[in-house]
């Protein structure tokens, strides 16, 4: 998801849940055991929930509301909204990757393995994959890529070329190529801040160079703004459709608290909420200025 | 005890199968997605306008300090699009439906009321009169006694089913607003709405929310709000709605033991969507645990009522008081 959902205004968001393309499941309220609660690398954690009601209906893009707080307890008194990176449907788990930020996420470390989280998924209107596309492009930034791996995996599964940009820090962060996982069909292009690989000019030449005969038929972006002011420009210049993850502080993930609202203007009186509406909003042609 | 114990009460003609209902703006039929809706002694609206109006800008809610912060700034669809397209989902649960009702002038209440009256499925109108009175410079209408005495009477005349004024903790005296809603004619109040606050980033230096100041809520305003229900309580002769801060059933029972007759929760179903019903559930386990058969046995059993209630059985009351009282009564 792209944090900072004010700076998003300047783009024209439309809802992509009226398209029909996937059912969405009824949303569920579980006591998840903890599978595994791992370090994956410096502030990266990987956490595994026994959750098949949630992996179930799981669709690319969709999210579930974690409680922090252990059953009889209040702190965070807030659940937090984390992408559904993967799932196995055969296993009934679902992993969340996470990054340690503030006093909820350095909590969330401390779940261990058999304890039962307050679940409830899946949630959210996930990113729209389009019969017939033949190649998709994903930009991802940072902990935003998890909304976009288990898209990748259902672009594979469907025959499409997927080229993925993973960005991000430094080689510290581990949100990057690995969170796709390692079976080569997908074409990860890895870009560093530290190298200067992740800098939007240095990732556009790339683009340029893979997508030099076809372009993608569809572009996905989440984490970062400079990647989605990219993919705008790029879905207006190959005339790709371009769907972006957005992230908001939430209460309820189910739509009745409206504390999410996106803020896109031009859609009615209460703005979409991303909790419903979204998380994945279509980016409307020509939305830069 | 093998007698299951009666949960049930009546505020005027609202009959309730229990004393636990979700807090306005902290609901929506949607929860029916996660738990049993028909479980509940009522369902509560978010506050209907009369015109459709959206929320305030990003970001809404936080978390800061422990508690939550927000400023959603009631959306509403309308009293047109609420009565089409909102009120069907409340009906279609077995609770009673109470409508939240909101205005920005005493006008608005008025016609947002009138329209309600004889809606079929509307069980009693909760009145928020937490909201800037347009005709008065934007000065919370629930600040003003007179105010308040003037909005309740008018929706009282044009409604038939119980009226519930829900009472802001941001006032002087609370009790002195509580009795200018029952000199209104509310058949109860609910108390209280959240506490104005204001949440900062150093870094980005600008409030944490986008509308600036918001309510704050949560376990930790629950002190708060056992104060001011106790004085409400004491102070008038129509039943008191405890809300604020209220996560588990001790918390609920504390509520009831200092006056309210029901209660009302709010946060704490985003921390655990099913609190309220784990509310009831230990609500009814201890008083099985204590042989109470009625929600009559713990109601304002502390405070100055307590000796006059010559109903409470012996034995439960000194382990009431021993239990369920954490805070000192009277002023902090």
């Amino acid at each position: 998801m792209v944090s900072g959902a004010p700076s998003l205004r300047s783009y024209r968001l439309t809802t992509l849940e009226d398209d029909g393309a996937d059912f969405r499941v009824r949303p569920m309220l579980i006591r998840a055991p903890v599978l595994r609660n791992e370090r994956l690398i410096s502030d990266y954690w990987q956490l595994t929930l026994d959750a098949p009601a949630v992996a179930d209906g799981a669709q690319p893009g969709q999210f579930a509301m974690l409680t922090i707080a252990r059953q009889d307890g209040l702190t965070p008194l807030l659940p937090r909204p984390m992408a559904l990176c993967r799932w196995d449907r055969a296993a009934g788990s679902i992993d969340v990757v996470y990054r340690v930020v503030g006093e909820g996420t350095a909590a969330l470390t401390t779940w261990r393995s058999g304890e039962q989280m307050t679940t409830v998924g899946p949630l959210g209107t996930g990113f729209k994959l389009r019969a017939g596309a033949s190649t998709i492009l994903l930009l991802g930034r940072g902990i935003g890529t998890c909304s976009l791996t288990a898209l990748a995996l259902r672009g594979v599964s469907e025959g499409v070329r997927v080229v993925a940009v993973a960005s991000r820090r430094d080689k510290q962060a581990a949100a990057g190529a690995a969170l796709y996982g390692g079976d080569g069909s997908i074409e990860i292009i890895d870009v560093l801040d530290t190298d200067g690989s992740s800098d939007p000019a240095a990732v556009r030449r790339e683009l340029l160079r893979r997508f030099d005969v076809t372009g993608p038929d569809q572009i996905f972006v989440c984490g970062s703004e400079r990647l989605l002011r990219l993919a705008a420009d790029l879905g207006d210049s190959h005339g790709a459709e371009v769907q972006v993850s957005i992230e908001a502080h939430m209460a309820c993930g189910i739509g009745y608290c409206h504390g999410c609202s996106s803020g896109a203007p031009g859609l009615g009186e209460e703005a979409p909420l991303v909790c419903t509406n979204g998380p994945a909003f279509r980016v409307a042609r020509g939305a830069l200025a | 005890m093998s007698v299951r114990p009666d949960l049930s009460l009546d505020i005027g003609s609202l009959h309730l199968a229990n004393p636990v209902m979700p807090a306005s703006g902290c609901f929506g039929p949607e929860l029916g997605d996660l738990i049993d809706l028909d479980r509940l002694g009522a369902l509560v609206t978010k506050t209907i306008f009369f015109d459709r109006r959206s929320g305030n800008p990003a970001d809404r809610l936080t978390e800061t300090g422990g508690v939550m912060l927000n400023s959603v700034g009631i959306p509403s669809p309308g009293i047109d699009g609420f009565l089409t397209s909102v009120l069907p989902r409340y009906v279609a649960s077995s609770p009673p439906t109470i409508v939240s009702i909101g205005g920005l002038t005493i006008g608005e209440y008025e016609r947002v009321a009138a329209r309600l009256d004889g809606v079929s499925g509307i069980a009693a109108i909760e009145v928020n009169i937490s909201c800037p009175n347009l005709e008065a410079g934007g000065l919370e209408i629930g600040s003003d006694p007179m105010a308040v005495e003037a909005v309740v009477r008018s929706v009282v005349a044009r409604t038939s089913v119980p009226i519930i004024a829900k009472l802001t903790p941001n006032v002087t005296s609370i009790v002195e607003i509580a009795q200018a809603a029952e000199a209104g004619g509310a058949t109860a109040v609910s108390a209280i709405n959240t506490l104005l606050g204001l949440g900062v980033s150093l870094e980005a230096r600008r409030p944490l929310l986008g509308n600036g100041a918001g309510g704050v809520s949560g376990p930790a305003i629950k002190p708060v709000a056992l104060r001011m229900v106790s004085e409400v309580a004491q102070a008038v002769r129509i039943p008191v709605i405890g809300v604020g801060g209220i996560a588990t059933a001790r918390d609920a029972l504390q509520f009831l033991a200092v006056g309210a007759a029901a209660v009302q929760v709010g946060t704490a179903t985003f921390t655990h969507p099913d609190s309220m019903l784990r509310v009831i559930d230990g609500i009814e386990a201890w008083m099985r645990e204590r042989g109470l058969h009625s929600l009559g046995q713990i109601t304002a059993t502390i405070g100055k009522r307590a000796p006059e209630r010559a109903d409470v059985a012996a034995s439960a009351l000194p382990r009431i008081r021993a239990t369920a009282l954490e805070a000192p009564m009277g002023h902090p």
